[in-house]
């Protein structure tokens, strides 16, 4: 009895084993010995939360946004004060596109001095406003070197472009260009230098001609 | 001068604010033999230190083309990016260094140009996102300097780009809508001061170098006012863009 049993099992594996064999060509699912807690529950339940692994991101610091304030000589109406914004973005290390946001006030005329009743603008067309769009190149790139120890780095670019004047209470196309100096006091603040000129056509005077107006200007811009 | 000063003062303490804000920096491995740190972020800055082979770095930030990086022994420079590129990350796996845009399947657009508008003078800005790389969407702001009125049009539409895949010249066409304010010069003042707008272009772009590209635009309006008649003006413009 005990041999006849044992002859059927041997039987029935080399039957099923030669049925696996046919199925070699596919994977085999993985078995899974789990031996069922009896009784005794498992005191260790291992839950150990998956890490998370985060590269970190390099900051790209291409945009400078600031300031600037200085003199601004409006050809026939004197020199005066000017303030400004300006945000730039560095496409490449020699080149960066850079807008510009500013007003003044114009004096008067030496016309308007010498016979005050005679009123070239009113009072509210004495405001100067002005946008650009400007391209820059960094012409001389360098450093500056203060004392023995500090090192800034700097450049010296020219800017060209174009935009809007309103001036007299008309708005004028008018382009400019203009150089000026950067120097970087750390990474991320740059101090400017900057002389630009702004070129339209007015016949405020009586007469159609290009207005030259020079701007002398101190700015500070941040990196981000 | 108040406000000038305020906004600075403004610009200062959100850049304290971000640059306290804590954040993980990436560490990479050297790879290559050495690389070169520069005193600054350009190709002549002279070499202030030499990183070498499996020695760990800390990327710092970037501007433009350079990063700056911090050595373990606390020296700091600029290094490039294609030589940033080939180093990898500590677990193994290649550095994160974005590859530079490629023109034909960049997504952002971002130019100014020179124009021509009814005979009058034209400065226009535009942003442009690009939804396959055949077809992009749109957004021009611009203003004309005429003699008697003084003009603020800003429209949206699509264009298409023909061969795509020619770099340096390629026709474009476009279709839009938009608005326009006009601003009085000189008397009598215009009948209607703004209005709405559409357009057909024609154009050609093309790439220069790195992430730059230009662009060349004919443009006819149809400006639809409460007039008998629509006014039909058109425009001619030119410009330079930069990619990402």
């Amino acid at each position: 009895m005990e041999s006849r049993l044992s002859s059927v099992l041997l039987a029935t594996v080399v039957i099923l084993s030669g049925c696996s064999w046919f199925h070699r060509g596919e994977k085999a699912p993985a078995e899974v010995v789990a031996e069922e807690p009896q009784g005794e529950p498992s005191i260790v339940e291992p839950q150990v939360p998956r890490r998370e692994i985060k590269t970190p991101k390099i900051k790209a610091r291409d945009f400078e946004i600031g300031g600037y304030y200085g003199a601004l000589s409006i050809q026939d109406f004197g020199t005066n004060p000017i303030y400004g914004i300006r945000a730039a973005y560095h496409v490449t290390e020699d080149i960066f596109l850079e807008g510009f946001l500013a007003r003044s006030k114009a004096g008067t005329t030496s016309l308007e001095d010498v016979f005050p009743d005679i009123t070239v603008v009113s009072d509210s067309g004495r405001h100067f406003t002005y946008y650009d769009l400007d391209l820059g190149y960094n012409v001389l790139p360098g450093e500056i070197f203060l004392g023995r120890g500090r090192a800034f780095n700097s450049a010296l670019y020219a800017t060209f472009g174009l935009g809007d004047v309103k001036f007299a209470n008309k708005d004028q196309f008018a382009l400019n260009f203009g150089a000026g100096e950067r120097l970087l006091i750390t990474d991320w603040l740059a101090v400017h230098l900057d002389v630009r000129d702004h070129v339209f056509e007015t016949d405020l005077t009586g007469r159609t001609k290009n207005v030259h107006n020079i701007e002398a200007t101190f700015g500070l811009t941040a990196f981000y | 001068m108040r406000r000038l000063l305020a906004l600075l003062l403004l610009l200062q303490a959100l850049y304290v604010g971000t640059a306290q804000a804590k954040r993980p920096l990436l560490q990479l491995v050297v790879t290559q033999p050495y690389i070169e740190m520069r005193s600054g972020p350009g190709r002549g800055y002279p070499v202030t230190y030499v990183v070498g082979r499996d020695e760990v770095v800390t990327v710092l930030f970037s501007r433009t083309d350079w990063y700056k990086i911090r050595a373990s022994g606390g020296q700091e420079g600029w290094t490039r990016r294609a030589d940033l590129a080939e180093t990898q990350m500590i677990s193994g796996e290649a550095a994160p260094i974005p590859p530079y845009p490629d023109f034909t399947t960049h997504r952002w657009e971002v130019g100014a140009g020179y124009g021509v508008f009814n005979h009058e003078n034209l400065a226009t800005a535009w942003g442009d996102f690009a939804l396959t790389n055949s077809l992009d969407a749109e957004l021009v702001v611009q203003q004309a300097f005429g003699t008697i009125d003084n003009r603020y049009i800003a429209t949206f539409g699509l264009r298409h780009t023909f061969l795509p895949d020619f770099k340096w010249i390629s026709p474009t066409a476009g279709i839009g809508f938009g608005y326009q304010y006009v601003q009085d010069r000189e008397p009598p003042a215009p009948l209607q001061k703004s209005n709405q707008l559409a357009y057909i272009s024609l154009g050609l772009r093309g790439f220069i170098t790195r992430r730059f590209m230009w662009r060349a635009d004919w443009r006819k309006y149809e400006v639809f006012t409460n007039q008998n008649q629509n006014e039909e003006p058109d425009e001619w413009k030119v410009g330079l863009a930069v990619f990402f």
